[in-house]
């Protein structure tokens, strides 16, 4: 061992010994990577499109591994794109913050509601531009709010809360019930989920063409369940089916309509989460 | 001149010495520590407490839980960088600065073998950081905490204002802002951040035997540690984008020989709340540990031939 | 036969220099003993080999060729250092610690603890009066004091062998004169003194035996009577003679046959014991 030591340069065996340390825990680095991202407590490397957008300091930041205060970073910077309704700019910082931090829902549901809603509603609103161009442009930015839910569905298949984003766009936007119904029956068994998610699957399958008696056997389902179920836009639905696809008298829900009953007491009546309108 | 007699008699021979003393890296250790302190480097706490509380002041435009998590997210990292870099400076700022002294001499010439004064500065070092880390996540806990209670208490108020919801959709609410908030598992982010600086410390120590001066080893090992982070960038984004056989072997070659500080930042998946596998978590334990061993060994090979 | 404290044997040191590896011979089959108990000084010019042959012998430098020894072990074994105080030329110590602190780590890394080691520390620092400075950082320390620290360092743990590195290089003639002084003292508690100087008439005045160093080779080594005395010839110091009697003298000379009068005179002292005789009256003057 000491004749080695003499006689061999010491930066040769230093690199020796380098290279030995780095074959002998890669494996091990590999193993442990893999149960770290597994488990989401080491986020994945960012993809090359959001290397290439990344500015300088950004970079070095992300390579110093403080990709976390990147991303709040540009969360600022895109919430200051919000204010100047620069929403090609906004797109952009979110697609980077999303390839920083991909686990983090918020991100996700973020740019959705940044590009679905916010956007769409600037173009109904900005009288500077020619109304084609707003037209062309509120689709653009609805469908491109909806290929951001898409994406971080698919990076978080247990999260309920991209597809309800989604699903506001389809409503309120695109005014697509069939779409609307399919995102929240894709929702609404995912863990967590609040249960009106199942109800509101039910209203708007009963507002897509063609799709009327599936709706109605999944209303009455929830009906059946109980009173805490009896919600009154819920009877109005079933009712509305019933007429639709003229179920006999004898299966017929009992109860009175609501519309009637709330004429009847000068009451408002249910309305739903976060003050929305029912379809027509 | 002497408690023994004036008359001319020869000395006793020394008490046997250990070949390899505990004692001694403790000694030399400890002396770090002193040393770190006296250099007045917990100052940069403060620095830390005046940015936390600026972090802490944030008005960010979000829900009470996601604005909750930025601050959380913001502070925490700050905390991993001013570890590392801590790590750096100060391990950068021992051994060099020994050496450029001299009082390096004076310590060698003492029964002290050489391994024995990496170790020892090695772990006063991290002794220091260790300490400046429970101190930073003090100052982080108490500003987490503090605007958990306010936004709790607000959210409670404004639910109550509302009276439609039931105790247990309030409860939902607030169960939402606290797992944001200060939470057990944050700690083992703590440790997260102290292993990677561990490891920065290790890699300076060997850097520092063979480099000419402090300024130099931070230099070098900031480079070290940035492309210690490239690791996964380098297979996926420069491989792909190359034929060439030269670039793709030097790939290669880095990623054997420069370390792997990208797996070390996994207290940034902690802090957005993900779950901690105690077996991987072990399995980074023994990696630090192997790191700190090896790193020292180099700079033991180094070292052990350095002339004064 | 004595027992040997230092035993130099066929040591060379050879360096690489630039990045073309030139390679620079500093000690070229250097060997010589200390006696245990002795004092021996190394003596030679700036850049003979000196440091370079201390600095193996303490174990900061591997020989190139040849062994090194202090009381038998190898001067690379860390039980060799235990037994040697080393005073550097200039003392190297942490500015952050205070005198006191000082010795308890050094004497902390010999392995001393507890009350001994308190003990040793207080003993040392009353030695070099030091004790008032005791708990002041080193950062405020006169050069004189950081001497005395460093001496202090160097007993901590109560070696056998004392090794000085250019003692009284940059020091006073009063401080020179105590720390000769110091030396012989060393020598009467029983401490083997190995030092290494330029300073050729400091060395004859303490050393027992020395060695004579030029390009890395020792030229000539022994007692120093031996060395310096010149055999073919004689000195004779005459204090209240006449006229008369010297001239009596030259003319007894020049009758014997062979014999010649080299020199003839008032004798000179040496320039620094002129000094300090002119400092020590200043002194008794003032104080009178």
């Amino acid at each position: 061992m000491s004749i080695v030591l003499q006689k061999v340069p010491r930066t040769i065996l230093v690199l020796i010994g380098l290279i030995l340390f780095g074959l002998i825990r890669t494996p091990f680095e590999d193993n442990a990577r893999k149960g770290l991202v597994d488990s989401g407590m080491l986020l994945p490397p960012p993809g090359l499109s959001a290397m290439d957008q990344l500015s300088q300091s950004a970079l070095m930041g992300t390579l110093g591994g403080l990709r976390s205060l990147v991303a709040t970073y540009l969360v600022l910077e895109a919430y200051e794109h919000f204010s100047n309704k620069d929403w090609e700019e906004l797109r952009n910082t979110y697609n980077v913050v999303v390839a920083l931090e991909p686990y983090d829902e918020s991100h996700w549901v973020s740019a959705t509601w940044h590009l679905g809603i916010n956007a769409t509603a600037n173009m109904e609103l900005d009288e500077k531009l020619p109304k084609f161009e707003r037209d062309r442009r509120f689709k653009e930015y609805a469908f491109q709010g909806i290929e951001f839910a898409e994406r971080g569905m698919e990076q978080l298949p247990e999260s309920y809360a991209i597809p309800v984003q989604m699903a506001e766009i389809y409503r309120e936007k695109l005014e697509d019930n069939c779409a609307t119904a399919r995102v929240y029956k894709n929702a609404m068994d995912l863990p967590g989920a609040p249960g009106y998610l199942r109800r509101f699957y039910g209203y708007f399958l009963a507002n897509c063409p063609g799709s009327e008696q599936e709706a109605y056997d999944h209303l009455i389902g929830l009906y059946r369940e109980g009173r805490h179920q009896h919600k009154a836009t819920l009877i109005k639905e079933i009712k509305n089916l019933e007429k639709k696809l003229d179920i006999p008298w004898s299966l017929r829900i009992s109860d009175p309509d609501p519309d009637v009953e709330s004429m009847k007491r000068r009451n408002r009546p249910e309305s739903l989460p976060g003050g929305l309108s029912l379809p027509q | 001149m002497s408690e023994e007699s004036s008359e001319k008699s020869l000395r006793a021979p020394a008490k046997a010495v250990p070949l390899f003393s505990f004692a001694r890296v403790w000694t030399i250790a400890s002396s770090t520590v002193t040393q770190l302190v006296r250099m007045k480097t917990f100052y940069f706490l403060l620095a830390f407490a005046l940015i936390i509380v600026g972090i802490g002041n944030f008005n960010i435009p979000a829900t009470p839980a996601k604005e909750l998590s930025m601050i959380k997210k913001v502070a925490f990292g700050t905390m991993d960088l001013f570890a590392w870099l801590f790590a750096i400076i100060s391990t950068a700022l021992l051994i060099p600065r020994d050496q450029e002294d001299r009082t390096l001499y004076t310590i060698l010439s003492k029964p002290v073998r050489r391994i024995e004064y990496l170790f020892g500065k090695l772990f006063g070092v991290l002794a220091v950081v260790a300490t400046s880390l429970v101190a930073m996540f003090v100052i982080c806990a108490i500003m987490i905490y503090s605007r958990e209670t306010l936004y709790v208490s607000a959210e409670i108020q404004a639910m109550e204002a509302n009276a439609q919801y039931t105790p247990e959709e309030m409860q939902a609410q607030v169960e939402l802002i606290r797992q944001q908030g200060l939470r057990p598992e944050l700690t083992v982010a703590v440790l997260a951040s102290f292993l990677k600086a561990s490891v920065v410390a290790a890699v300076t120590i060997f850097i520092s035997t063979f480099a000419s001066s402090s300024l130099f080893t931070i230099i070098i090992s900031i480079l070290v540690f940035l492309i210690g982070h490239a690791h996964s960038l380098l297979s996926n984004y420069w491989t792909t984008q190359t034929d060439n056989i030269f670039v793709i072997q030097a790939v290669k070659v880095i990623k054997v020989i420069i370390p792997n500080f990208q797996l070390f930042s996994f207290s940034e998946g902690i802090v957005q709340g993900a779950p901690i596998i105690a077996a991987v978590l072990w399995q980074m334990v023994g990696l630090t540990g192997g790191y700190l061993i090896v790193y020292v060994l180099l700079s033991l090979l180094v070292f052990v031939d350095k002339e004064f | 036969m004595s027992e040997l404290a230092v035993e130099v044997k066929n040591l060379t040191k050879v360096f690489a220099t630039g990045l073309l590896k030139q390679y620079v011979v500093a000690v070229d089959n250097l060997s010589f003993d200390v006696k245990a108990g002795e004092v021996y000084g190394l003596i030679g010019p700036n850049g003979s080999g000196k440091s370079t042959t201390m600095k193996v012998v303490l174990g900061l430098m591997a020989p190139s060729k040849g062994s090194a020894k202090v009381f038998g072990l190898d001067s690379g074994d860390i039980r060799a250092r235990n037994e040697i105080g080393f005073l550097p030329e200039n003392p190297y110590f942490y500015k952050h610690l205070s005198g006191a602190e000082t010795l308890k780590f050094y004497g902390k890394l010999c392995g001393l603890k507890g009350s001994e080691l308190k003990d040793r520390i207080g003993y040392l620092l009353d030695l070099v009066g030091l004790e008032e400075a005791a708990d002041r950082r080193l950062g405020g320390y006169s050069k004189g004091m950081l001497q005395r620290i460093g001496l202090a360092q160097t007993l901590i743990q109560n070696p056998r062998l004392v090794i000085l590195d250019e003692p009284t290089a940059g020091v006073d003639p009063v401080g020179s004169r105590q720390i000769r002084d110091l030396i012989l003292r060393l020598r009467e508690d029983g401490f083997t003194v190995f030092l290494c100087s330029h300073l050729l008439e400091q060395v004859q005045e303490v050393c027992d035996r020395v060695g004579i160093i030029f390009k890395g080779r020792m030229r000539r080594e022994g007692q120093l009577d031996e060395l310096i005395s010149v055999e073919d010839q004689h000195a004779m110091t005459l204090e209240g003679a006449s006229p008369e009697l010297i001239e009596k003298i030259h003319a007894l000379v020049e009758e014997e046959k062979g014999a010649k009068l080299i020199e003839s005179g008032h004798p000179r002292t040496t320039l620094e014991r002129l000094f300090i005789s002119i400092a020590g009256d200043k002194e008794k003057g003032e104080k009178s």
